[in-house]
């Protein structure tokens, strides 16, 4: 009689652990994926074709920042249309995929082309160090700026 | 007492799971943003494929000189789509085409709407509507001194858990009147699909 008591409150033990593990599963991945992922990275505000590119870093991710930098951000006038070149350089053993993108913008400081030039994807393998290039739309840009983020993998729901 | 807890467990187990289950929401996406659903020829490749050749023909020395004291007059041929995919590409040649052109180094004339000027002359002519002293004249259209043209192929493998895709695009500008290809590049992209485990 004790016995088969016992027996039924271990069994009873052991559907309420199931219950917690499977309340504890849905919880996780039920609603894991909802969270919107971090799209914050690094780069630079605007600058004119010769500043030093140093005073215009912006890190707004500091995650990220400790697994790249960038460098040596140079500009020239090819063909009349404002080349940019930079060294992006990985401190981080693993590789990454990355996206980047140039805004550019006119003499006056007015955005040209928004929202038209597309984000790039880069694959940085452990501690490669590569050069990435932009060339603006048209002969009238004079400033721009580049901004380097993660590319979000987790699935997440649109 | 431990009917109730379990009762309470499935309970709240039924509530998370009906709170996070397939709920639909519509948000606006970046456009320009990478997409990473599936492995198919996707926007950010068709992005990435028309800013490159642009960027490429822009930066060339040859269209340097092409392009230092006039704006050459291009008309762009189809695009030969050669991988496994349906892909518009049309769609490819309007976002380089338009991009060349509003750079302000190019002009292009639109095969595709030649008919549609036709009409519109011909009505200016024999519609009787038209004043015939402002009626646009036959005869006077500008003719196209270079043709863009292209080759989009692939290559796709997969095993049981990876895929991979690699496409190629190759882009030619030729002189009509010499028939010499100018300039000409190519761009690559690869991609792949494997199966990861469920990590947070």
């Amino acid at each position: 009689m004790l016995n088969s008591k016992n027996m039924t409150s271990n069994y009873q033990k052991i559907i309420n652990s199931i219950g917690v593990m499977l309340l504890s599963v849905f919880v996780l991945v039920g609603c894991v994926n909802s969270k919107p992922p971090v799209t914050a990275g690094t780069g630079t505000s605007s600058m004119v074709q010769g500043d030093d590119f140093s005073k215009h870093l912006e890190v707004h991710n500091t995650e990220l920042a400790t697994k790249l930098f960038i460098s040596d951000v140079k500009s020239r006038k090819s063909n009349d249309l404002l080349e940019i070149n930079l060294t992006l350089t990985s401190r981080y053993k693993k590789s990454q995929n990355l996206q980047f993108h140039f805004n550019w913008f006119d003499e006056e400081g007015f955005i040209v082309e928004p929202a038209k030039t597309p984000w790039k994807t880069i694959k940085l393998h452990g501690q490669q160090s590569i050069t990435l290039r932009g060339l603006a739309p048209n002969t009238k840009v004079n400033n721009f700026s580049v901004y380097v983020r993660d590319i979000p993998e987790k699935a997440y729901r649109y | 007492m431990n009917k109730l807890a379990l009762v309470t467990t499935l309970g709240l187990t039924l509530v998370f799971a009906a709170g996070c289950a397939n709920k639909s929401v519509v948000r606006y996406g970046d456009a320009t943003a990478v997409e990473t659903t599936d492995i198919n020829f996707g926007s950010t490749d068709l992005q990435k494929v028309a800013s490159e050749m642009t960027d490429s023909l822009l930066l060339s020395p040859v269209v340097g000189t092409l392009t230092q004291n006039t704006r050459p007059v291009m008309f762009v041929e189809r695009l030969k789509n050669k991988t496994s995919e349906h892909i518009d590409t049309e769609s490819i040649t309007d976002s380089i085409s338009t991009k060349l052109l509003r750079s302000g180094k190019f002009r292009f004339v639109d095969m595709g709407r030649v008919e549609a000027a036709r009409e519109q002359l011909k009505f200016q002519h024999d519609g009787g509507m038209v004043d015939p002293n402002k009626a646009l004249q036959f005869g006077r259209q500008i003719g196209a001194q270079y043709m863009l043209y292209g080759n989009l192929s692939s290559i796709v493998k997969s095993n049981k858990d990876k895929s991979d895709v690699y496409y190629k695009f190759t882009l030619r500008l030729m002189d009509l009147e010499s028939g010499l290809v100018e300039w000409a590049d190519e761009t690559e992209i690869r991609k792949t699909k494997a199966k990861e485990s469920v990590g947070w």
